[in-house]
């Protein structure tokens, strides 16, 4: 489903990630772990084309990023779900609102939103909340609010980027189970973090990525 | 349509999200298009004082004593025919006499004995043309009439008064193009503003799938909003102001301002949508990656 083949991008100030070959099933739920600085958010970025490799092509069913147009990425994105450690949720909408804005960009109707957002909102435990702004939530119901938000639309794959990163452990493991969840309806799932001791043992794959290259996959 | 619908309410309801940066907005548009049309409503009244004096503009034909009155006819009207000319008065001897008579109320028959006062013709020229009026290639055509004996116009007070006017159509267009400039820049000043505040709904709604399109929808919504409540608040303004002044200025100076109130709110509609959307989208796009 994803793949990235020879990829590497450098910033201008360094860093990023060199030569980067490897491939994302459909279904997976994979872990991508490396120190702070290792070039795991730039892999990130790659693969929902906020960046365009300089080297290498990645590629994610029918689209490839060798010339892609932005619109095109507008709609590859529609396919991709992203979950932030800093959560990105608008503090001026109520968790309906969020939850509901890749919806309207689809161009969902009115009933099917109401619908799907409240199926989401049970799914992720936050049913009777949606009235709540992001102020108004603990840390780990916001983050639960961004995977109601990436799964809402049937993403083909969730792409989390450390996002037990501001979550105590508890809540941190509780997450990585919401996601499991998420991947057994069949959406793919890449989380990256640092903390291994999360994550070990869950009897998934792990990428490990160091000093933007992979070391383990 | 819910999209549609969605985008239309997100646009309204940024309005209030962004209260202050709106009121920033509408007050900018409200300012300029009070200057604006202030500008309009000066040009509009100009129009009518150029007119009017255009309107004493004279050139006085005399024609040589030789001239049989059914020549003098047909040279007056071929005088219809030249560019510039609005209409021409025939003045003959008998006609002349009675002018004599009721400006200084003596009958010239009695004074000489005979009529000496010449053959005439007061030759009027076009009064609405937005252009400077040369009244020079009129006057030498006028000469050049064989049948013509002498030309009197005011050639000095016309020039002046054509040059004036000209210079005064110029300050007035730059002052309105500078105007419409400078509201497009503050606009999109004010617009980039509210979008530094709405920076993270941007990006999260770029990662989410949206297209540029959908992104600067709402803000162009909002723009002409502003543009709009901004075109309610100047025209009610310039009407009030009107319609207060003008009791004023009749009560002391017996002039009314005239104005075309349709006119005038289409002109600052006009003019509020064009920059609103130009303002709004031109700083949305910088946002855009």
């Amino acid at each position: 489903m994803i793949h990235l083949n020879n990829v590497s991008y450098t910033y201008e100030k360094g860093g990023g990630v060199s030569n980067i070959n490897m491939s994302i099933d459909d279904d997976e739920y994979a872990f991508l772990i490396g120190p702070t600085g290792s070039g795991k958010t730039t892999l990130l970025r790659l693969i929902y084309m906020d960046l365009l490799p300089q080297v290498g092509n990645v590629v994610i069913d029918e689209y490839d990023s060798t010339n892609i147009k932005q619109k095109r990425i507008a709609l590859l994105r529609r396919k991709v779900g992203m979950i932030f450690q800093d959560y990105h949720l608008l503090d001026d909408r109520n968790l309906f609102n969020n939850i509901a804005l890749p919806l309207h960009v689809i161009g969902y109707d009115k009933e099917e939103i109401v619908d799907l957002v409240a199926e989401a909102l049970e799914e992720v435990g936050l049913d009777g909340k949606e009235d709540h702004f992001p102020n108004e939530l603990s840390g780990g119901e916001q983050q639960r609010a961004c995977v109601a938000r990436a799964m809402i639309k049937g993403p083909d794959i969730i792409l989390a980027d450390e996002p037990t990163g501001n979550l105590d452990p508890v809540t941190s493991f509780e997450l990585i189970k919401l996601l499991e969840e998420v991947n057994k309806e069949g959406t793919a799932i890449l989380m990256a973090s640092h903390n291994y001791n999360l994550i070990k043992g869950r009897g998934h794959r792990i990428i490990e990525i160091q000093d933007g290259t992979v070391r383990r996959s | 349509m819910d999209k549609f619908i969605f985008l239309l309410s997100e646009g309204i309801k940024n309005l209030w999200r962004n209260k202050l940066t709106s009121f920033s907005a509408i007050f900018s548009i409200f300012l300029t298009l009070v200057i604006a049309g202030s500008l309009v409503i000066i040009s509009q009244n100009t129009n009518k004082v150029i007119e009017y004096l255009r309107d004493k503009y004279k050139i006085e034909v005399f024609f040589k004593d030789n001239v049989p009155i059914q020549k003098v006819e047909e040279v007056v009207a071929s005088f219809n025919q030249i560019k510039g000319v609005r209409s021409t008065t025939l003045i003959t001897k008998n006609d002349a006499e009675k002018i004599f008579k009721s400006q200084f109320g003596e009958d010239i028959m009695n004074l000489v004995g005979y009529n000496p006062l010449p053959v005439s013709c007061v030759v009027n020229i076009v009064k609405d043309d937005i252009n400077k009026i040369n009244i020079n290639p009129i006057i030498n055509k006028l000469k050049s009439y064989v049948e013509v004996d002498e030309v009197n116009y005011q050639g000095r007070i016309i020039f002046q008064i054509e040059s004036y006017y000209q210079k005064f159509i110029r300050i007035m267009s730059l002052i309105l193009v500078t105007v419409i400039f400078i509201t497009i820049f503050t606009i999109s000043n004010t617009v980039r503003l509210t979008i530094y505040s709405r920076e993270k709904l941007i990006e999260s709604l770029q990662l989410i799938g949206a297209t540029r399109a959908f992104i600067k929808a709402p803000f162009i919504i909002e723009g002409i909003l502003h543009g709009f409540i901004g075109t309610i608040l100047a025209s009610a303004l310039l009407v009030g102001g009107l319609i207060f002044g003008n009791d004023i200025i009749i009560s002391l100076f017996s002039v009314k301002i005239e104005y075309d109130i349709k006119l005038l709110i289409l002109l600052l509609g006009g003019i509020s949508f064009f920059v609103s959307i130009i303002g709004g989208s031109r700083a949305v796009s910088k946002f855009l990656k």
